[in-house]
């Protein structure tokens, strides 16, 4: 159980600013039932309770595109595309919902007239060319709906990549419960806490 | 009717401290609490959990969200998250108005707010028990420190308290185990700071955390409440759940509480209980309605209110404040586990002397704060993607440091609770609740941001911003918000303008003691809840020495 100060907490939430706002309130927001706890269990039942098979996988792709298997898994294996589904279908607000299954079909629109396809079908290179102009379109100033989209859909993928056990646990490091030591040298851990 | 020696109203931190008190004295004691059973280790089920045990990965529910809409003012606060969502109150339990914005954070279960409180502990000085004397704001403390020095060490010797000693007047050192450690930035930020700054330090927090083993308690292990097992140690422990408190019963023949009525929160029928004493643990605003509901004939406007002062003098820290700076360098730098805890700079302004005086305020503010690396989530807030990202975010980031000020409020009459006309679900009115900052408060706010940003500035970091979160009228760090609420039942030497004494004990009633937040007459700018806990002991020590003299 979390146990830092209230003030510690406000602190580092200010500290959390000159990350660039990585993380929107929403992202980081949800419910505790037993509807979720299913549904976020890899199971084979499992099933997508608000996206559709397709919007599912246009997810799961652009969540591996963003955090890729190398000689760890990638997004798709630590199961980014089900925390979304249960985000979106148990934590988000409406309105909230809707506005980002609406970035997915605009995802699908601009791949459609660029290439002739939706995303998931366009070839590797074209998919690549499109996260390309994307990304750099999300942090340009008024880059509107397209880079809201974007940057969300970024920190889900983050969020749900490594705080799952995959990406907490092999891609980065679990720190050791009960073990505190302030000032040890970075050579010796080699990887980021988790 | 049951009858006990004693009835402690409120489970959380001070009601604790009188259980223990009471019971290791002899007393049969009742402890009504509003909320559900927790048991001691068992219930604190999501205790050590990893984040992805949680479906949201154990998510702030922020205001908005589906998992805060039984929340919607426990969802103010930052702490609310996944993980601690079942130790809050569901808001429709406990409604309130709002005259003007004022977060009410409560917990609904034995134990209370100490099952998810910060742990910051910091003595109060003679700077601060002085303070309304010396200003004129309020009425003058009944006690000075010396009164609650050896009662702070008895509180500390038994929670367990680790930090540094530092021998500064307006910070008494404690009883102390040792400091936890600082981290590399910290130490960086320290070093620039007391260089700039001779007359300020930077400190690791005081936290009520072991670092060494305490009474069969393992170090670093946070869920350690330990007051309420010692008192069950005693066999003279009941305690009583689902019980929310209506009101006291007073007779007037012999000027005294005879006993509690109370409101079943399941059944919502209501039972009574007598007790020979009570005391008053309900938390600040609880305290003062239940008082504010306890009419009679002697007392028309709320038990031992003969003052006229009960449910004023409102006041809570004002926060959320300050500055943070990027730290260059220190990439070698790095450290492990979990520390919950950060750095503290001990109050600099207004000390008494001239060098220390400000022009624009009158008393003072400390900081809280700590250093960091930039984890993950920086990804998030910059172009990139792809293999390129992935290797990126395998490192941490660059160092950050951050100062948030937690400023005193002054004690004003216009700072309020009273009984509004609607009534809860359990046909208990409800409070209405008026507070806002004052000009002090907000001139006091502007030295804040600039002190944190210049001290920042002068040990070497860069980037440096400062925020203020303070939307007047609006939420942002409204009152109530930093969930060191207090006052309303102030202690003072005059029976004609406080409600009670030096020691914790009615004026006007006797055998009714309130130790918790609504006991204070000021605020100070350092967490309360030590404060609390030494004042209740001081005052169970008091009540049983005269139960015995037969006295109450």
């Amino acid at each position: 159980m979390r146990r830092d100060t209230i003030s510690r907490r406000q602190a580092l939430e200010q500290v959390a600013l000159l990350l660039g706002g990585a993380i929107s309130a929403p992202t980081v927001a949800g419910v505790l039932s037993p509807a979720t706890r299913r549904a976020w269990a890899a199971s084979p039942a499992w099933a997508p309770r608000t996206l559709s098979p397709a919007q599912l996988e246009l997810v799961a792709t652009l969540a591996e595109h963003i955090i890729p298997q190398t000689d760890t898994p990638g997004a798709r294996t630590a199961g980014v595309h089900r925390f979304v589904d249960t985000l979106l279908t148990d934590h988000y607000a409406a309105t909230e919902r809707d506005r980002f299954l609406a970035g997915l079909t605009a995802v699908d629109g601009r791949a459609r007239s660029a290439h002739g396809n939706v995303f998931v079908q366009c070839a590797p290179e074209q998919r690549i060319a499109l996260l390309t102009e994307m990304d750099a379109g999300a942090y340009a100033s008024g880059s509107g709906e397209d880079g809201w989209f974007f940057r969300r859909m970024k920190e889900l993928t983050l969020v749900g990549y490594y705080t799952s056990e995959i990406g907490a646990s092999q891609e980065l490091h679990v720190s050791p419960f009960g073990v505190y030591r302030g000032d040890i040298p970075y050579a010796s851990v080699g990887r980021a806490w988790s | 009717m049951i009858s006990y020696d004693a009835i402690v109203i409120g489970s959380g931190i001070t009601g604790g401290w009188a259980a223990k008190e009471l019971t290791e004295r002899g007393l049969q004691t009742l402890m009504i609490e509003r909320g559900r059973n927790v048991e001691h280790r068992k219930d604190y089920v999501t205790e050590h959990k990893p984040a992805w045990q949680f479906p949201l990965r154990n998510a702030r529910l922020a205001v908005g969200t589906q998992g805060a809409q039984e929340y919607p003012i426990q969802a103010r606060t930052g702490q609310f998250h996944e993980s601690v969502k079942h130790f809050f109150i569901k808001d429709h339990r406990n409604p309130y108005v709002e005259d003007t914005p004022f977060t009410w954070i409560q917990g609904d279960q034995v134990g209370g707010k100490s099952l998810i409180w910060g742990r910051q502990v910091y003595r109060w000085s003679d700077l601060d028990f002085e303070a309304n004397l010396r200003d004129g704001h309020g009425v003058d403390w009944p006690i000075r420190y010396a009164d609650v020095a050896p009662w702070y060490s008895y509180v500390e010797r038994f929670i367990g308290v680790s930090g540094e000693k530092l021998g500064l007047p307006q910070l008494p050192d404690g009883e102390f185990q040792p400091p936890m450690e600082m981290n590399g930035g910290e130490k960086f930020v320290k070093a620039g700071l007391e260089r700039a700054f001779p007359d300020r330090r930077l400190t690791i927090g005081r936290v009520a955390i072991l670092t060494q083993a305490l009474n069969g308690r393992l170090p670093c292990h946070y869920c350690q409440a330990s007051t309420l097992p010692a008192a069950r140690a005693t066999g003279r422990l009941t305690i009583l759940p689902n019980s929310l408190v209506h009101s006291l019963i007073y007779d007037a023949a012999t000027n005294r509480v005879t006993g509690v009525r109370v409101v079943d929160t399941n059944t919502k029928q209501t039972r009574e209980y007598s007790g020979r004493l009570v005391f008053l643990c309900a938390s600040t605003l609880a305290t003062a309605r239940v008082l504010l509901n306890s009419k009679s004939a002697r007392f028309p406007n709320g038990l031992a209110n003969s003052s006229g002062v009960l449910g004023r003098y409102l006041m809570d820290h004002h926060f959320r404040v300050g500055a943070s700076g990027v730290i260059e360098g220190l990439l070698d730098h790095y450290y492990q586990g979990n520390r919950p805890n950060g750095i503290y700079v001990p109050r600099f302004r207004n000390l008494g002397d001239d060098a220390s005086r400000r022009s624009d305020y009158v008393r003072g503010f400390g900081y809280q704060g700590g250093a960091s690396r930039q984890g993950w989530a920086r990804g998030g807030g910059e172009p990139g993607f792809g293999v390129e990202l992935k290797r990126k975010l395998h490192d941490p980031g660059r160092w950050t440091m951050g100062l948030t000020g937690f400023g005193e409020c002054l004690p004003r009459a216009d700072n309020y609770v009273e009984l509004a006309d609607q009534t809860d679900e359990f046909g208990i009115p409800q409070l209405r609740v008026h507070c806002t900052w004052s000009d002090n408060e907000l001139a006091m706010r502007k030295d804040m941001a600039a002190s944190a940003a210049e001290m920042l500035e002068a040990a070497g970091c860069k980037e440096v911003r400062t925020y203020d979160a303070n939307r007047a009228g609006a939420l942002g760090a409204e009152p109530g918000l930093a969930i060191h609420e207090m006052g309303t039942a102030r202690m003072g030497r005059d029976p004609r303008t406080s409600v009670l004494n030096a020691h914790n004990q009615a004026h006007d009633v006797p055998n009714l003691f309130v130790t918790d937040g609504a006991c204070m007459a000021s605020s100070s700018c350092v967490n309360p809840s030590i404060t609390y806990m030494a004042l209740t002991a001081r005052a169970c020590d008091y009540a049983v020495a005269e139960l015995k003299r037969g006295n109450l």
